[in-house]
């Protein structure tokens, strides 16, 4: 057996990476019949949540009562570039209409302008509309350097989110492990970690989950439970990957991040310690 | 009603007098090796006498269904033919979807044997209990299509067809056998052995109801089967839309779809050949086999005809390994192989190195990369043995040593390599270098998780844990073509889904552990054979040409790294450093060859 992560892949059982996943369509053609669908999977695999646009909120939770699966509602998704009094309001109701949990998009370019202010105040309304309900803030790294990421975390704890979550999936970069462990490191042990877009198979879950994840936003939650069965039969499947494969500077895109935030991303190639690896397009 | 086991027969035709029995799957065997692929590989491996010569009557021919054929199971329509290769000299299985196979076991058959040669040509009728030995005079000589269309006619319009064309009547060695006039168990020359038999077709009319043994069972597993294909990108999505093909515009990004006979590794117009223009410019309709809720089969329309395909194998061998970019000419191409029953793969990897050699001034013919020129008419010469085609009929391996370049077959155990360049996969390269049967993509698939993601990406340029990935591959396949299913639910089911279905449908105890095992001893009993004839270490191997870089491309400055990988697979496997499976991995395997 492998420990390429540090930890013992065999150790983490099939029901509890499913109780980790949040079984997600937030895509703007879905239809009630999608919505079903997602529901009766996240019944049969006992995923952790339904994670849904706030339309579909009601119907889920009436075909999720009674069941350990809970429903979570975006806000201000996907841009995070609505008023706080919005996505207040948008909570607000969802939690009405039966949602457990709020996944907010923070103010990305109030963040941009060291508005520190107004970021934390947009996350503190959103956190008092939720309730009882639990409330994590996207906060779009891919539209972030380092710094900028770390200090977002500072701020989502002071304002008493109960995760901060990586990436929409509608934005320029999904979630990497070099992301979630900075992530991790700021917010500590008692916030959680929600890696969130471009999950498509177990071992991408795993290595967010080495790397300090433990909820995973994911429309492959299927796919990746069951394919996580392939597992026991071959250890070669942790065979440890090209270190630019999960780089975020490698992803990066100047089509679609702030080219300073590019630039920042490609300057760190250059001083890489695998730059040397850093040779074929895949 | 019909119960695989307990109900179903082996039905063994001896040609020299024409005469049938009928009997059934010994305990041992059933519980060992299945049914298609494992069954066949049992029998021939017991009753073949070393050294035959696969032409001669002495050969045996072997049609297989499996446990689930027929069943409620997903693509559980496939059979296979297993025989002796005249191609390879190997023990081989070719095996294909379409509706002959499901219609065999509902006939109440799970293998048919023909033995020796009859004295005229003849074709095998089954209508449910009833068996004939016919005279298949009338069709001797004709097409795949004549054929098909003639023998319904005479039998029952509702019967299914599984027949030789031209070429496999001439013993060519790629011919191949057809069924639904357009699906080919084409390997191997599985074709030319029907043909050497004088047995023309064999029609089916089945109408028994198929038992499993646990239905209720079943239905769960298959329900859970039936949600995994549809949550699946690749069987959900890219197969239905573009069929196959779609893996044409995927390998060329990658750098690795095979061009000028593998001589590049980047097809510059593509895109003019891919899955998505063949939707764009041909595309008819969509084909489902029996009981595929994927769909990936094509039905096009070439210069006004409606033909079948063409896939993406096909689309390569007579498009970009022979440099020619021309859709609907590849379709009729296609269209002209399933008409004389011929192997697409075989026959267009062939005729790329023909041009090979024509560029290169061993070879005087009027064929050039990139021209499309006289290229029918010399199918239709391979099929009927004349001329140039005489040749190019015996296969890369024979034509290019005859014109002194041996080293410009690209081809393993005298099987072709299929449309992927392996310098730009390893462990697909020590896949296609250990193949029972030679170069062949589908023993173990690791385009699947090297290129796809599939199950999880894994390093394609990396040698580490590729042995045990192909292993498990191997066996994994072995088992699946014995259950039998197609290999494309593969995406979708892991090891534990292929042995949940088979147990509910057989009541057999079995575990994915057990059902690789199974795997397992049909890959070593295959190696016995192979060894028995003779074929040795040296045969696991890959053209020169892999150990030189591709030029250009995304797969450039890349070479295979076999040799290391070769020893840790021999270890791995419980074989000795020649390649020769260990007694005591033998007896682990429970296979006795006393």
């Amino acid at each position: 057996m492998l420990f390429v992560f540090g930890v013992d892949p065999m150790d983490l059982t099939i029901e509890q990476l499913a109780k980790m996943i949040d079984h997600t369509v937030l895509k703007p053609d879905t239809k009630k019949s999608k919505i079903k669908q997602l529901c009766d999977e996240a019944l049969l695999y006992n995923f952790g949540a339904v994670c849904i646009n706030p339309v579909h909120v009601e119907y889920a939770a009436e075909l999720l009562k009674d069941s350990s699966v809970k429903v979570c509602c975006v806000v201000g998704f996907p841009l995070g570039a609505t008023l706080s009094e919005v996505k207040a309001f948008e909570a607000k109701k969802a939690v009405e209409l039966g949602a457990h949990e709020i996944d907010m998009v923070m103010n990305v370019g109030a963040h941009r302008d060291n508005d520190y202010e107004l970021v934390q105040s947009d996350m503190e309304a959103v956190v008092r509309a939720s309730g009882d309900a639990e409330v994590k803030v996207i906060l779009e790294t891919g539209l972030m350097r380092d710094d900028e990421m770390i200090k977002a975390c500072e701020i989502a704890v002071d304002a008493g989110v109960d995760f901060v979550k990586t990436s929409t999936g509608f934005g320029p970069m999904g979630a990497t492990p070099h992301d979630v462990r900075i992530m991790r490191e700021t917010v500590g042990p008692d916030i959680g970690v929600k890696a969130a877009g471009g999950i498509r198979n177990f071992k991408d879950a795993w290595k967010l989950i080495e790397a300090g994840a433990n909820r995973l936003g994911t429309s492959a939650g299927v796919g990746i439970v069951e394919d996580f069965r392939w597992q026991q039969y071959s250890d070669a499947w942790m065979q440890p990957d090209k270190h630019c494969w999960d780089c975020p500077s490698r992803l990066a895109n100047l089509n679609t991040q702030p080219k300073d935030v590019y630039l920042w991303y490609k300057q760190r190639c250059v001083t890489c310690e695998y730059r040397h690896e850093n040779i074929f397009n895949d | 009603m019909s119960n695989y086991y307990t109900d179903a027969l082996i039905l063994r035709v001896s040609l020299n007098d024409k005469t049938t029995r009928t009997e059934q799957i010994p305990r041992d065997i059933y519980e060992q090796y299945l049914g298609g692929r494992g069954l066949g590989v049992k029998i021939l491996y017991d009753e073949l006498a070393p050294k035959t010569d696969p032409l001669s009557p002495d050969n045996k021919l072997i049609f297989a269904v499996g446990p689930v054929t027929a069943t409620k199971v997903p693509t559980g329509g496939r059979y296979a033919v297993i025989t002796k290769s005249p191609l390879t000299g190997t023990i081989f299985d070719s095996s294909s979807g379409g509706y002959w196979g499901a219609e065999l076991r509902r006939a109440g058959f799970i293998a048919i044997i023909f033995e020796g040669r009859a004295e005229s040509p003849v074709y095998l009728w089954i209508n449910d209990g009833t068996i004939e030995i016919r005279d298949a005079s009338k069709v001797w000589g004709r097409d795949v299509y004549e054929t098909t269309d003639y023998l319904l006619n005479e039998t029952d319009d509702k019967a299914q067809v599984a027949c030789i064309g031209p070429a496999g009547e001439k013993q060519v060695l790629m011919s191949g056998i057809m069924t639904d006039k357009h699906r080919a168990a084409g390997r191997g020359g599985v074709g030319a052995v029907m043909g050497s038999k004088n047995v023309k077709a064999v029609v089916v009319r089945g109408t028994q109801k198929v038992l499993s043994a646990d239905d209720e069972k079943l239905t769960e597993v298959v329900k859970r089967a039936r949600l995994l294909i549809k949550k699946n990108a690749v069987t959900d999505k890219s197969l239905p839309v573009y069929g196959t093909p779609v893996l044409v515009n995927v390998i060329n990004e990658f750098g690795m779809l095979p061009t000028h006979n593998f001589q590049l590794g980047t097809f510059n117009d593509a895109g003019g050949v891919s899955g998505e223009k063949l939707l764009e410019r041909l595309a008819v309709k969509q084909y489902n086999c029996f009981g595929c809720p994927i769909g990936c089969g094509r039905i096009s329309k070439a210069y006004g005809e409606e033909v079948g395909g063409p896939e993406y194998e096909t689309i390569w061998a007579l498009g970009p390994q022979c440099g020619i970019n021309d859709l609907e000419w590849i379709a009729m191409a296609n269209h002209r192989c399933n008409l004389m029953g011929i192997d697409t793969i075989s026959v267009g990897s062939t005729i790329g190195c023909a041009m090979e050699l024509v560029e290169r001034g061993l070879l005087d013919a009027p064929i050039r990369f990139g021209s499309t020129e006289n290229v029918l008419d010399l199918i239709d010469d391979i099929a009927h043995l004349r001329g140039l085609g005489k040749d190019l009929a015996e296969g890369s391996k024979r034509l290019a040593a005859k014109y002194g370049a041996p080293d410009l077959a690209m081809q393993v155990k005298g099987l072709e390599i299929p449309a992927y360049d392996p310098r730009g996969v390893q462990g697909h390269a020590l896949g296609y270098a250990t193949s029972n049967r030679g170069g062949c993509h589908l023993r173990s698939y690791l385009i699947g998780p090297e290129i796809m993601g599939v199950p999880v990406r894994v390093d394609r340029d990396s040698v580490r844990g590729k042995p045990e990935l192909v292993i498990l591959y191997q066996d994994l396949s072995a088992a699946m073509d014995s259950m039998a299913v197609c290999r494309f639910t593969n995406f979708a089911w892991s090891v534990d889904d292929y042995a949940a279905l088979t147990a509910a449908s057989t009541g057999l105890q079995l575990d994915g552990r057990s059902f690789l095992e199974i795997g397992a001893r049909i890959y070593n009993l295959e190696r016995l054979f192979n060894n028995r004839e003779g074929l040795t270490k040296e045969d696991d191997f890959l053209p020169p040409r892999f150990s030189k870089p591709l030029p250009e491309g995304n797969s450039r400055n890349r070479i295979v790294e076999l040799e290391p990988m070769l020893s840790e697979y021999y270890r791995l496997r419980g074989w000795d450093d020649q390649g020769r499976p260990t007694s005591e991995r033998l007896e682990s395997l429970s296979i006795d060859t006393s």
